[in-house]
């Protein structure tokens, strides 16, 4: 093909697809500036009648492998969550908007048990110090007990954290547990609130869920205190250099967890007898059930899966930022359903992808959100949302179903 | 032969068969659609119901299948009652259901939606599976592809060969000539006639009545939620006020 028909057909594209073109133009140029940034190439300040622009700079490749790590790390998390909104959507028909907060409920029951576990490790050394005090036995002293880390419910800011190095079966019993405790509560919440509902309008059951939204959020509240704390501590937290990329083993932990989980759930709904009754389901709830298909069942199944999922989510969440407050779901849900909603909702498989999609986009965008600007990384990643929803109004995987 | 067909819609009693419904009263919701209907399909019997649109036949067979408001009257199958059933109950006394519109499971793989079919089942019947396969060899060709990807006729042949995976007494297939292209529609009904052949009683719902009633061994003719005519259907073929009323002559 010769290059006058190439530039041809170019034009005919940016004519055709004006909206199409200056994306990708646009696209186009930061690559070029992301390239030009890797290469510590810099151009500038090109003189405009109101302000010099830079194209290009200094970036060290290390630094941009850490907001993709990072991107991945959050996206990760973000579409572990999603999981179960995507369910509940396309099994039940609704948007669950107390999601969120189901994600704040697995966090903090899960912690809690951290705490308690990795406290009887700190009550033993308390035993033990004091029986050092009295008969000098022993190499545990007092002053090297640490009782606020018995309970996370008292816990002040800063003062103390469990970790998946100095205490790695509190950890994982709490993740179990989190997603044990998410379960029993969506099961509960079911029966008192969804289930009598059940042959209501979508609008409706939104409408309820805000408001079971609302009752779980304030009563962790009630329960755990309003304060943000700091729940996990990094003594001697092992990290890694990975080429100016600092990892460390609770991202690794979270990223291997949620893969794991990720895949068990693919292989249960393409494989099992559940999953593919749960597919069926969310192709066309009236024929499963002139099909035989037992619907309260797999609702019920579909809740425990789901609310299972979304509890280790919030746990894994609070282990890789380390700050757990009774709003840390519902300022998360927002991105949820974006991730969601990008995907093609009610297809797990996007709510992964967009959850991928959401957490690098607000972490690569750093590269060029700088200083002040920082804070517009969020808003970048609802921008890309709404521009995959422009050229693709279903959303990456629309139109697939795939539970 | 009568010179007319009948009026009197139920069969005498020692002549009841499989499905015997007799005075129902049915709808969705406050609204009623059915008043004092009968209707019997015998053992092996290839029973269609015709009727002008919102004479309520789809309705006849949801009700059977638990699927309507139940205001009255009685639905029995093999001498059980059945009106208290859920829809999984019925499927396991032996009937099977066959809707009209979106009847397969778009997202999901032919061989599937087939196994959705003996959910209820703990292990999958392979040899009703064989048998499937073999009634519509196409199905085993595309047992892999998405249901959604099948053409409208092979979509109702795995719809009905889904209804066919617990070997159901009796087989309710609602308009299944809907929205197939018409040298498809005697295909069809040629393998309705084959699986009633083998044992299977059929109910069918149908808007092309001329042919459904000159395949079947007995017609209904529904109007206003109530029973018009009921005869063998070739007499009801035969019959000017049918043919006049319902048949367009």
């Amino acid at each position: 093909m010769d290059a006058n028909a190439t530039i041809e057909r170019g034009v005919g594209f940016a004519r055709s697809s004006t909206g199409a073109s200056i994306v990708t133009a646009f696209g186009a140029v930061l690559f070029l500036d992301l390239v030009a940034k890797l290469a510590g190439v810099s151009l500038g300040p090109l003189e405009t009648p109101w302000f010099g622009i830079w194209f290009g700079g200094d970036i060290a490749v290390g630094q941009f492998a850490g907001f993709i790590w990072d991107g991945i790390v959050i996206g990760v998390v973000i579409g572990l969550a999603s999981i179960g909104l995507s369910l509940t959507y396309s099994i039940l028909n609704f948007a669950n908007f107390a999601h969120g907060d189901y994600v704040t409920a697995g966090a903090f029951s899960g912690w809690a048990v951290t705490y308690v576990i990795a406290g009887i490790g700190g009550l033993l050394a308390i035993t033990e110090s004091a029986v050092n005090a009295v008969t000098g036995l022993g190499t545990y002293r007092l002053e090297d007990a640490d009782l606020v880390r018995l309970v996370l419910l008292q816990t002040a800011p800063l003062e103390a954290g469990a970790n998946m190095w100095l205490s790695p079966a509190a950890i994982v019993i709490g993740l179990v547990a989190a997603a044990g405790m998410t379960i029993v509560l969506s099961l509960i919440l079911d029966r008192l609130v969804y289930r009598p509902m059940r042959d209501a309008d979508g609008i409706s059951l939104l409408i309820a869920s805000i408001g079971v939204a609302f009752a779980v959020r304030y009563l962790v509240a009630l329960v755990f205190g309003a304060n943000r704390r700091i729940v996990t501590s990094s003594e001697k937290l092992p990290s890694a250099n990975l080429g100016g990329v600092i990892v460390d083993a609770h991202e690794v932990t979270l990223v291997v967890v949620a893969a794991i989980l990720m895949f068990g759930l693919h292989v249960l709904l393409q494989r099992t007898k559940l999953g593919k009754a749960m597919r069926a389901m969310a192709d066309n709830r009236s024929l499963a059930q002139v099909t035989g298909i037992p619907t309260e069942r797999v609702i019920k199944s579909t809740w425990i899966i789901g609310a299972g999922l979304t509890g280790a989510a919030g746990f894994l969440l609070v282990l890789s930022q380390g700050g757990l407050g009774f709003q840390t779901g519902w300022l998360l849900l927002l991105l949820i359903f974006a991730a969601v909603i990008m995907g093609g909702i009610g297809s797990i498989y996007g709510a992964i992808a967009g959850g991928l999609v959401i957490g690098l986009a607000s972490r690569v965008s750093l590269v060029w959100l700088q200083g002040d600007l920082a804070s517009f990384a969020r808003p970048t990643a609802f921008a890309l949302m709404i521009l995959v929803l422009l050229f693709r109004p279903s959303g990456i995987f629309g139109g697939v179903k795939t539970a | 032969m009568s010179e007319h067909a009948s009026r009197e819609a139920s069969l005498p009693d020692d002549e009841a068969g499989l499905l015997a419904v007799r005075d129902l009263d049915a709808g969705y919701g406050d609204l009623q659609v059915l008043s004092g209907v009968d209707l019997d399909v015998r053992d092996g019997e290839y029973v269609t119901i015709v009727g002008p649109n919102g004479a309520g036949k789809s309705t006849v067979m949801k009700s059977v299948f638990g699927l309507t408001t139940y205001m009255g009257g009685e639905i029995r199958f093999r001498d059980e009652p059945i009106h208290e059933l859920a829809p999984e109950q019925i499927i396991h006394e032996g009937i099977g259901y066959v809707p009209q519109n979106e009847n397969v499971f778009a997202g999901l793989s032919v061989r599937e939606n087939l196994e959705m079919g003996a959910y209820i089942l703990d292990e999958l019947p392979q040899d009703r599976l064989r048998d499937v396969y073999d009634r519509f060899p196409i199905l085993e060709e595309r047992e892999s592809q998405t249901a959604g990807s099948l053409s409208g006729g092979q979509q109702q042949m795995l719809a009905m060969g889904r209804a066919l995976m617990l070997d159901p007494g009796l087989l309710m297939l609602d308009e299944p000539s809907a929205g197939l292209a018409p040298d498809l529609v005697d295909e069809m009904f040629d393998r309705i006639d084959r699986i009633n052949d083998d044992g299977t009683s059929v109910l069918m719902v149908e808007q092309n009545a001329k042919e459904a009633l000159r395949r079947c061994d007995r017609g209904y003719v529904l109007a206003n939620g109530q029973n018009s005519y009921m005869d063998d259907g070739d007499a009801l073929l035969d019959d000017e006020e049918v043919r006049q009323e319902f048949l367009g002559g």
